[in-house]
């Protein structure tokens, strides 16, 4: 049995791609509902329903230790999606595999291998301290005592869990309650981290500090993470690649710095002066922004280099400060959502990007 | 396969963290103890009244009766009718129960681990302490036999099994409803006729008597009790016994039957 148990583990560790997902498509039944008080009796003997196409076609693959932003707005069908990822749902059609493991049919077996947080819900027993849960998910998983203890020594270091490690969690804060969740989700040493909106109402220094702790654990686990996310502060932090999603459908999947590439057409140059200036106009750029001696510009950067713009400036005037800033990927993502057109028109003149269907 | 005292072992742990996490609730149980004996004086007097009014001989003498509902009220919190409120239900209703299939765990065992779990705390944290009071106040009757202890205490755990399998069973009916309260009330009144808990089914006319005979429900209350005070003797101890299993079982595969097909259906809100 455990010379099975071996070579299983090494064909799993061949596989390539973390995930898979091929021609993915899920649909619902939406049941209509009548209006008004007549209506709802109407509805006890007849209902009508409509379709809803939640996932669209989707294909995309993620390799071994990679982390993937998985983005889109509300609705799009990210949360469908990572529930396929789960085994919690079955596809309408198409296939999904992760670690090898098709998630709907070994819901069990899959379940081993990922670990799941939902920021917006915790997994722990609401009534019980932290540590109860903890040994419960020990039992739960089969984790052997000395890699509990490492595990419980690592996460108190790095979230300081010790500190509430007693405390029911109910009680806890929501940022204490997002880093006992997340340790809980890495007790069983998981191959695969779903995370879904895992700094959702925390604050800055949190976030933080959830940020680091994912970024280690990938690093020195080789923890595949698949992180939704509307913090784009997350995505810009953790991920180097984002597959976009809207209305159901697959809209970029490529590197996060190849999607600005491709959408930034514009820079903003901040500038202090020392001096108030009347006249503080420079060749190709517009001052979008005037407080005091503080201007703003905004400038396109293949009509003029980010270098010749500062060369210009210092030849004219004195300055205290001077700043470049990249256009938010909000910003960015916001375009790509209000108009997919325009960027699939992109895709198809810059051919160095993978597109839609790169994995097909 | 993994062996099965492991497997076990894992819900055994869920029994003793439900029986936990209800620990943190003390003055809420007293609460309801006082509320178990409101219930208990309510019908220690009627029946008391009842027995002063009447001269013919009953099948059960007043203070066999007054056992009876001391025994009712022991198990009071015991029978499947609190299922509406559990943290399952609420879990079905909002979609989180969802969030549970990312865990490596048969659910139908889980649910019925917690639901004993709390059957369990019950029992000692409730029961017991109705019980122990009672005795100093009222003229309880003990087994004349330690046969009859042990036959009701084996009579009184598969009531508890029952009751956990008929609960887990109510539960899943959330799938369809979203909302057990309505199915819980109604299976509610049926379960606290049917059980004997409002009135002994020995006291019942014979045609009522014989519908009870055939339903599940006289299992959780009416058999183990009838047991205690030496009503049902003999081969009849057995035949109620296996009866008491039978349904067990059957409230077990049904409420896993349910349970796959609710999960199978699941529509999760949200997207």
């Amino acid at each position: 049995m455990t010379e099975r148990f071996f070579a299983e583990k090494s064909y799993r560790q061949l596989l390539k791609n973390m995930i898979e997902v091929e021609n993915l498509s899920k649909t619902f039944k939406v049941y209509h509902h009548r209006k008004g008080f007549f209506g709802s009796f109407v509805n006890l003997f007849s209902r009508k329903h409509r379709i809803v196409q939640a996932v669209d076609n989707v294909s995309f693959s993620i390799k071994r230790g990679e982390v993937v932003g998985y983005l889109g707005p509300n609705g799009a069908g990210k949360s469908t999606t990572i529930k396929m990822l789960t085994g919690i749902l079955v596809p309408t059609s198409g296939r999904v595999s992760v670690n090898g493991y098709i998630p709907h049919r070994q819901r069990k077996e899959n379940a081993k291998h990922i670990g799941v947080v939902f920021g917006q819900r915790s997994h722990l027993w609401f009534d019980l301290p932290v540590q109860e849960s903890f040994e419960l998910l020990q039992r739960i998983y089969r984790i052997p005592q000395t890699q509990y203890d490492q595990n419980v020594e690592m996460f108190d270091a790095l979230l300081d869990i010790g500190a509430f490690f007693q405390t029911p969690v109910r009680q806890l804060s929501l940022g204490q309650r997002m880093r006992a969740d997340l340790a809980a989700a890495l007790l069983h040493n998981p191959e695969v981290l779903f995370l879904d909106e895992p700094t959702i109402g925390l604050d800055v220094v949190a976030k933080a500090r959830i940020r680091q702790f994912i970024q280690q654990i990938n690093a020195e686990r080789q923890v595949t993470v698949v992180l939704t996310t509307h913090d784009l502060d997350d995505v810009e932090k953790l991920c180097k690649r984002v597959i976009l999603i809207d209305k159901a459908r697959l809209c970029f999947d490529g590197e996060l710095a190849a999607l600005r590439r491709l959408l930034s057409t514009e820079r903003i140059l901040s500038v202090d002066y020392a001096e108030t200036y009347s006249d503080i106009s420079i060749p190709k750029a517009h001052v979008t922004y005037r407080e005091g001696n503080r201007v703003q510009y905004r400038f396109a950067p293949e009509e003029v280099s980010t270098a010749d713009l500062i060369g210009a400036i210092l030849q004219k005037f004195k300055i205290v400060d001077i700043s470049v800033q990249e256009p938010d990927i909000e910003e960015l993502i916001k375009t790509v959502y209000e108009d997919n057109t325009a960027l699939e028109q992109k895709f198809t003149e810059t051919d160095t990007l993978d597109l839609t269907n790169r994995n097909t | 396969m993994r062996p099965l005292y492991l497997t076990f072992h894992v819900y055994l742990a869920f029994v003793r963290k439900s029986f936990q996490k209800r620990m943190q609730y003390r003055v809420a149980n007293l609460a309801g103890l006082a509320t178990n004996f409101f219930f208990l004086l309510v019908h220690i007097f009627v029946y008391t009244a009842f027995y002063a009014a009447s001269t013919e001989p009953q099948p059960l003498n007043l203070n066999e009766i007054i056992t009876y509902f001391v025994l009712c009220q022991v198990s009071f919190m015991l029978m499947p009718f609190w299922g509406a409120r559990s943290e399952v239900t609420q879990a079905i209703k909002d979609g989180s129960v969802a969030l549970q299939l990312t865990k490596p765990v048969d659910f139908h065992t889980y649910w019925f681990a917690d639901e004993y779990g709390r059957a369990c705390y019950f029992l000692f944290m409730r029961g017991l302490p109705t019980f122990l009071i009672s005795i100093l106040f009222f003229d309880v009757t003990f087994p004349q036999h330690p046969t009859v202890l042990m036959a009701f205490a084996l009579s009184m755990t598969l009531a508890i099994f029952m009751s956990t399998a008929i609960t887990i069973t109510i539960f899943s009916s959330a799938f369809w409803t979203l909302d057990t309260s309505g199915v819980s009330g109604m299976s509610g009144s049926v379960i606290m006729l049917f059980s004997g808990m409002l009135v002994p089914i020995a006291l019942w006319p014979e045609w009522l008597a014989h519908i009870a005979e055939w339903l599940p429900f006289a299992g959780l209350i009416d058999v183990p009790f009838s047991i205690y005070l030496g009503k049902i003797t003999g081969v009849g101890v057995w035949t109620a016994i296996s009866k008491q299993m039978m349904w067990t079982l059957v409230f077990i595969g049904l409420g896993r039957f349910l349970l796959n097909r609710g999960f199978s259906r699941i529509v999760i809100q949200g997207g």
